[in-house]
């Protein structure tokens, strides 16, 4: 990747010539802000509007994020949970970042399955991994982990990296001891 | 084992078990389908036995130690996989890579894809029925690739041989006669898939109009890779986001129409022959030079930041979203898989056809299951 935008080091990057300004007004109503990224832009969406924010960036005419490119979430320890967008335009051909962020006593947010069926596995997987609970998604089983690992979230910063045997050895719960 | 009665005539359908371990399933893959008669009515996939956690286990290992999990992910595509996850480290700490190590990417990612083609052929004709000959035919042309990559990195399938900032170490001294010389065994390849495949009756009447997915659904499904192309999506990282050197050599992106299995199989096929076009492209543009930028820190480290950084794999957008804290380690990979999204798709696909139908069309999306699990 060797385009302009990644050799700006600059410590205050200005979102002049991104798609913000596209964004932001076909977001009119939803208090979003912006950062720029080394390739995207990256838009902080809150968690309780984040479906009808998808909606609104699938739906413009100009921006039209038709494609979910990925879906997944990063724990920040005690910052919560963020649950990470990666969208794309097969029209227009541009991407976008979007976050929420969960508070760790709340993580719960809407699913985006109704926005685009590529979000099912997606969410099913963050959801056994990092315990975020997508409200509505029409499937909400386990996706890699077994049906009864439901307490434990492999992915978690707490979780810890432990031998098989422990984390077996404790009838798939973990142990303290491990790490 | 047996439902609920369908119809007016007290037909009952039945879960049929397929997998997980199962020569049709290309790994450990089960689905249940639910059919009635020859007809499958309703499939639920089931994954995650390959699920090693390698994105846990690359946020507690150094940048350069997460290459060896990249190979294991997408052992198909190994060069594929080392690709992203190099491209995501090197950008997020700004090393500039130098131009003969950016040709000689390019010319093993094309090589990987040709040999993962290659795999499909062999694999697709088994699912399809022709057991025997056109696998090993296509044995034969990966192998020729295979040990082209042992000779380069010492290994045949987990190279390990993409660095952030380069290479490894630089290739042997014959590298480019030996890459002629394969590139001479694969054309011969896949003229005879052309011939063996292509226009045979039996194939076509196997392939041609099962499991069709439009254009709109593929993209609403997230597909990518031959599996959306064919559907008349030209969905192509290569051209919409170019890296490497793409922007500066001839090919072009393959689509067809159909949406249907064949369609995505003559992608591939002719996918094959832009491939080899691309690297003879890359041979005469490749020059003596450095590999590795010339300050390279002992110990790699990024800045804070994230990037989500994708390439064309041969199976589709393979993306490596990190996030950095600062360190020699990430805080959080994700790996995002081409398979995963596209095997999302199947049950749209098959339902509706037979059951036999039904075991080719998860064979036309080419699944590696290594790589949707992780």
């Amino acid at each position: 990747m060797t385009s302009e935008e990644t050799n700006d080091s600059a410590p205050a990057l200005t979102l002049d010539g991104t798609i913000w300004a596209e964004v932001d007004r076909a977001l009119s109503g939803i208090t979003a802000t912006a950062e720029r990224g080394v390739l995207d832009v990256i838009v902080h969406v809150p968690p309780a509007e984040i479906v009808r924010a998808l909606k609104a960036l699938k739906t413009d005419a100009t921006l039209n994020f038709d494609y979910l490119r990925s879906l997944t979430a990063v724990d920040n320890e005690d910052d919560g949970i963020d649950v990470v967008y990666h969208l794309y335009s097969t029209t227009a051909k541009h991407n976008l970042t979007v976050k929420a962020t969960l508070a760790n006593d709340n993580l719960f947010i809407d699913t985006a399955t109704t926005v685009w069926r590529a979000a099912n596995w997606l969410e099913r997987e963050t959801a056994e991994m990092f315990g975020v609970r997508f409200n509505g998604h029409p499937d909400p089983r386990t996706l890699l982990m077994p049906e009864d690992m439901d307490d434990t979230f492999p992915l978690r910063k707490d979780h810890p990296l432990a031998e098989i045997e422990v984390l077996q050895g404790e009838g798939m719960g973990y142990s303290e001891e491990g790490q | 084992m047996v439902t609920e009665s369908a119809s007016e005539f007290e037909t009952q359908d039945l879960l049929l078990n397929v997998g997980p371990q199962h020569p049709s399933t290309h790994g450990v893959f089960r689905m249940v389908m639910q059919v009635d008669g020859e007809v499958v009515r309703d499939i639920i996939p089931y994954i995650g036995y390959l699920h090693r956690g390698a994105e846990k286990l690359c946020e507690t290992m150094d940048y350069r130690q997460g290459i060896g999990f990249m190979d294991r992910t997408e052992y198909l595509a190994a060069m594929n996989a080392e690709l992203s996850y190099v491209m995501a480290v090197e950008t997020l700490a700004e090393l500039e890579v130098p131009e003969r190590a950016q040709w000689i990417r390019m010319i093993l990612v094309e090589l990987n894809r040709l040999a993962s083609h290659l795999m499909f052929m062999g694999a697709f004709g088994i699912d399809v029925g022709v057991f025997g000959t056109p696998f090993i035919y296509a044995w034969r042309e990966r192998e020729a690739i295979i040990d082209l990559f042992e000779e380069i990195s010492g290994d045949r399938m987990m190279y390990a041989y993409l660095r952030p900032g380069g290479l490894a170490w630089d290739v042997p001294t014959n590298f480019v006669s030996r890459v002629r010389e394969v590139l001479t065994a694969v054309r011969q390849g896949i003229a005879d898939f052309d011939g063996l495949l292509t226009k045979n009756e039996i194939f076509i009447a196997r392939t041609k109009g099962i499991g069709v997915i439009s254009a709109a659904d593929a993209i609403d499904f997230g597909m990518s890779g031959p599996s959306i192309r064919a559907s008349g999506v030209p969905l192509d990282v290569r051209r919409e986001e170019p890296y490497l050197k793409y922007n500066d050599i001839n090919w072009n992106v393959i689509t067809r129409t159909e949406g249907d299995v064949y369609a995505r199989y003559l992608c591939r096929l002719d996918e094959m022959h832009e491939s080899v076009k691309i690297v003879e492209q890359c041979l005469e543009r490749l020059q003596p030079g450095a590999i590795m930028p010339e300050k390279m820190p002992r110990m790699l480290r990024t800045p804070p930041g994230e990037i989500y950084v994708r390439t064309e794999a041969p199976r589709g957008e393979f993306g490596v979203y990190l996030v950095s804290k600062g360190g020699n380690r990430p805080h959080r990979l994700k790996v995002r898989s081409a398979c995963l999204s596209n095997l999302q798709a199947l049950k749209h696909m098959s339902v509706g056809s037979y059951v036999a139908d039904a075991i080719i069309v998860l064979g036309s999306i080419d699944i590696v299951l290594s790589e949707v699990d992780r």
